[in-house]
């Protein structure tokens, strides 16, 4: 190579071929999200009427809407995430304050990212192996149950991950006025953390109300509005899945139209926590 | 009592104390303590009723068990080879297309992303990441399928001739499914959090060592492969396995898709199936026991390969990631 | 007068007659771990006046002001041995409740550190841990203490703002008013003016001056010109030692022991 020059042509094409290489990538990207929006919009919006949020599902061939499993997958997730931010919070206080560098507090912790990534479908199976089988039934609960293990890791995860980043002056600071730890914990240190739990609730919450196969075989499936929970309970991403592999256009058109449901919820709700975290907090 | 305490207290006016509190902080910190060892047990509980209920399953086809691709409800035997091994093809190809695909988006945000740009295309690559698997599913089945058939499975298959080893590897029916679709699948999906992560890896190298190489006049490529690459290797092998770890558990994406076929996929363009997808299409049917313990059994195949999966990469990357 | 003495002490630490004394420490070891980081210190501090400890970087200082309120037993593996006597009392003993000590010794830190929660809310946090007061007693407590933190007139009409509003001097007045509002006895500083700017720094120390008439003050800094100006006392430690403590003006123009004199003038640290 020349000492002042440009470099050598094998090295320029080399640095172009690779900027074209990341350029199309990123390109590839954008384009697949771009085509399953498109896809989701064009067909969906076709099916989305006021039925779909006065009506049940339909037997094949009649009217109908998705009522039922609107409301089924609400319920579910909201029982779930109760239960789920109770579990989380808690666990997430504890890695942060009571086990920074204990040995049980580091397994706890892998144990925890192992759950997070576990297959959601062998959570379903857990269930229905604990829950379904016992009592004989499906049951909303049961779906509950699969939802919250699936969201509380992360909330325990995103929990501690904030709770660490507040400054330990912070907690000397309560300490010195005389304030017990329990104290300290809820007043200053998950007030300070606020901002960044709620932001960890919500992407969990995102997280639970797109997933399918925990549901598969905890809560089933219900054809009617059902506010019991004891009982096989409808839900969005289920009918989605019986509907759309079905043979029936009506069937196919309504789970589109949910298919575009669970997806804007989903985007909607990751990106409200997306800009809420990056939102300093001042009251 | 000395005088001078006497007269500061005076000043002070201390008002009575009482010390309460002290008894809650050993329970509060209990109570955090349980939630904690709550989800410990759940995983436990998850290993072990995987254990049991697959148990029927070991006893009745033994180390077979793992080594036939034979499914068959009808006869009551079962081995989980080949959805093992769809587990496995599925997950690999999908690695295969995602990882260079991820890494350079990592590296066109971090290095050539106008920085007007940077943070709409960061969101959409998260937005990638949020779209529910189902949604995937039913794009891959219903608008990705038919574009695979006609642009690319039919003129591969036309242009085989009959007889050559080209076209014993591309037979099948070109409806779109397959293997080597719900790989593709896949491999959209995992793209953003193996992007993700090694963005935030590239990020952690020191502004000052990505400069003095710049200094050095390397050329991007020179940087990235010289410089970039080897700090974060560790990492992005972490990056990498997290990816597949989510790749072998996925379901509806790859049920919609893979063809549901048993035993082993024959060519590239050949229907299979994974653990996922033969649990999710048959567990609600099950035929009596054996099928079912079957199924279960295959859970925690599953589990297994997916644990080591993620150990590993723990081990190699610790907590950076956040995933 | 300047006598040159042939053979300076090791240690000079003046004992001060025991009606003066608030606060005392007796033969005081303190461990991080298996590391030794005090030895044998025995000092004691004056009622109602500003005893200042200096010396260099990890001199022990910050560790000493810390066994005072028993901070430390937030961190298992640091241990004290030894005596610290509150009126006589020995504040190390497992009968003493930890909390109780903290409300009669109170501590303001490095940096500042309100609550994320209103100015009124700051101030009162300490208080409501401990007493039940009515609405109108506790406004008129946490405006005395932000009167003799010098800070009600700045903030006296936007009580409900949060402390994060403030700035970094106010920050500190308001931890300052956070730490009296309990009304302790002693109040520890540990390096209060260290985050702040100049202008800052001077009220910050004209708060402190105005304080000692009803607390026992004690400042750990490693500005000199700081301890000279606000303490009566000053003592200076090295490597988790006392060396010298003493009258401040004594100690200043006048240091006893060598290790004091050539820290004084400048020649380390």
């Amino acid at each position: 190579m020349t000492a002042l020059g440009a470099p050598r042509l094998s090295r320029r094409i080399g640095e172009g071929a690779f900027l074209v290489f990341c350029w199309l990538a990123t390109g590839i990207a954008i384009l697949a999200l771009a085509a399953i929006l498109w896809s989701l919009l064009s067909q969906g919006i076709g099916g989305l009427d006021l039925d779909i949020f006065t009506k049940s599902t339909p037997a094949p061939g009649s009217e109908g809407g998705l009522l039922n499993a609107i409301m089924g997958s609400l319920m579910m997730c909201v029982v779930a995430m109760v239960g789920a931010v109770f579990i989380g919070v808690l666990a997430g206080t504890w890695l942060s304050e009571f086990a920074r560098d204990s040995h049980y507090g580091k397994v706890i912790r892998f144990l925890n990212d192992v759950l997070l990534s576990a297959p959601s479908i062998l959570v379903g199976l857990f269930i229905y192996t604990i829950i379904v089988a016992p009592l004989k039934g499906f049951s909303g609960f049961a779906g509950a149950v699969a939802l919250a293990l699936i969201a509380a890791p992360v909330i325990t995860r995103t929990t501690e991950d904030v709770l660490r980043l507040q400054p330990i002056a912070l907690r000397e600071a309560s300490v010195a006025l005389g304030a017990p730890v329990w104290s300290t914990i809820l007043t200053v240190i998950w007030k300070a953390a606020q901002g960044g739990m709620l932001t960890g609730a919500l992407l969990a919450f995102a997280r639970i109300s797109g997933e399918t196969a925990p549901l598969l075989f905890t809560a089933l499936n219900n054809q009617f509005l059902s506010l019991d929970m004891t009982k096989p309970t409808a839900n969005l991403p289920v009918v989605i899945f019986n509907f759309a592999l079905s043979a029936y256009d009506d069937w196919r058109r309504l789970a589109w139209a949910g298919a575009l449901l669970i997806a804007a919820t989903v985007l909607t709700v990751t990106i409200v926590a997306r800009i809420l975290a990056r939102e300093p907090r001042r009251s | 009592m000395t005088a001078a305490a006497d007269v500061s207290r005076a000043a002070a006016v201390a008002p009575p104390r009482s010390a309460f509190g002290a008894a809650f902080d050993k329970a509060f910190e209990i109570l955090c303590f349980s939630a904690a060892t709550f989800l410990l047990t759940a995983l436990g509980g998850i290993v072990v009723s995987l254990a049991i209920g697959g148990w029927p399953a070991f006893q009745a086809f033994g180390f077979g068990f793992f080594t036939s691709a034979e499914w068959d409800p009808v006869q009551e035997v079962y081995g989980s080879a080949g959805a093992v091994a769809g587990t496995l093809i599925s997950a690999a190809l999908a690695l295969l297309f995602a990882l260079p695909l991820s890494f350079g988006i990592a590296i066109f945000l971090v290095e050539l992303c106008p920085p007007m740009l940077r943070r709409p295309i960061g969101t959409a690559v998260e937005l990638l990441a949020g779209i529910p698997s189902i949604v995937y599913g039913m794009w891959g089945l219903f608008v990705f399928a038919p574009w695979f058939a006609k642009h690319i499975q039919m003129p591969i298959m036309m242009s085989a001739e009959p007889g050559t080893l080209w076209e014993k590897i591309t037979t099948g029916v070109p409806n779109g499914a397959g293997v080597l679709s719900a790989s593709i699948i896949l491999a959209i999906m995992i793209l953003p959090f193996i992007a993700a992560t090694m963005r935030e890896l590239l990020l952690t190298i020191p502004a000052q060592v990505r400069e003095s190489a710049y200094g050095l006049g390397s050329t991007t490529f020179e940087v990235v492969r010289k410089v970039s690459i080897p700090y974060i290797r560790t990492g992005a092998i972490g990056a990498v396995m997290l990816g597949l770890g989510r790749a072998l558990g996925e379901t509806m994406a790859v049920t919609f898709i893979i063809g549901n076929a048993h035993g082993f996929p024959t060519s590239i363009f050949a229907s299979g199936s994974t653990i996922a997808s033969t649990i999710a299409n048959e567990f609600a049917e099950a035929t009596g026991v054996l099928h079912t313990s079957s199924l279960i059994a295959l859970g925690l195949v599953l589990f297994i390969i997916t644990f080591v999966v993620l150990a590993l990469a723990r081990l190699l990357i610790g907590r950076q990631a956040n995933l | 007068m300047n006598a040159q003495l042939e053979n300076p002490p090791e240690t000079a630490v003046l004992e001060l007659p025991p009606e003066v004394v608030k606060l005392a420490i007796k033969d005081l070891n303190f461990f991080y771990g298996q590391k030794q980081a005090l030895f044998d210190v025995s000092v004691s501090f004056a009622a109602n006046a500003v005893t200042a400890l200096i010396g260099p970087s990890g001199c022990g200082k910050s560790t000493l002001l810390r066994v005072l309120n028993r901070m430390y037993s937030l961190y298992p593996g640091q241990r004290a041995q030894g005596q610290v006597l509150l009126d006589g009392e020995d504040m190390l003993s497992p009968r003493v409740d930890v909390a109780t000590l903290r409300a009669r010794v109170g501590m303001v830190f490095q940096k500042p550190t309100p609550f994320p929660m209103s100015i009124f809310d700051n101030v009162a946090y300490g208080v409501k841990l401990y007493e039940k007061l009515s609405k109108a007693d506790m406004a008129a407590r946490v405006e005395d203490s932000l009167r003799r933190a010098a800070l009600w007139d700045e903030v006296k009409d936007k009580l409900k703002e949060s402390g994060l509003s403030l700035s970094g001097g106010q920050q500190q007045r308001l931890c300052v008013a956070r730490g009296i509002a309990v009304k302790p006895e002693v109040l520890l500083l540990d390096e209060p003016a260290s985050a702040l700017d100049p202008i800052s720094t001077a009220r910050l120390e004209e708060t402190i001056a105005e304080l000692k008439r009803d607390y026992t003050i004690v400042i750990v800094t490693h500005n000199m010109g700081q301890a000279a100006r606000l303490s009566d006392h000053t003592g200076f430690m090295y490597l988790g030692k006392l060396i010298e403590f003493g009258e401040t003006e004594q100690l200043f123009t006048n240091p006893v022991t060598t290790r004091a004199r050539d820290y004084i003038t400048g020649r380390f640290g």
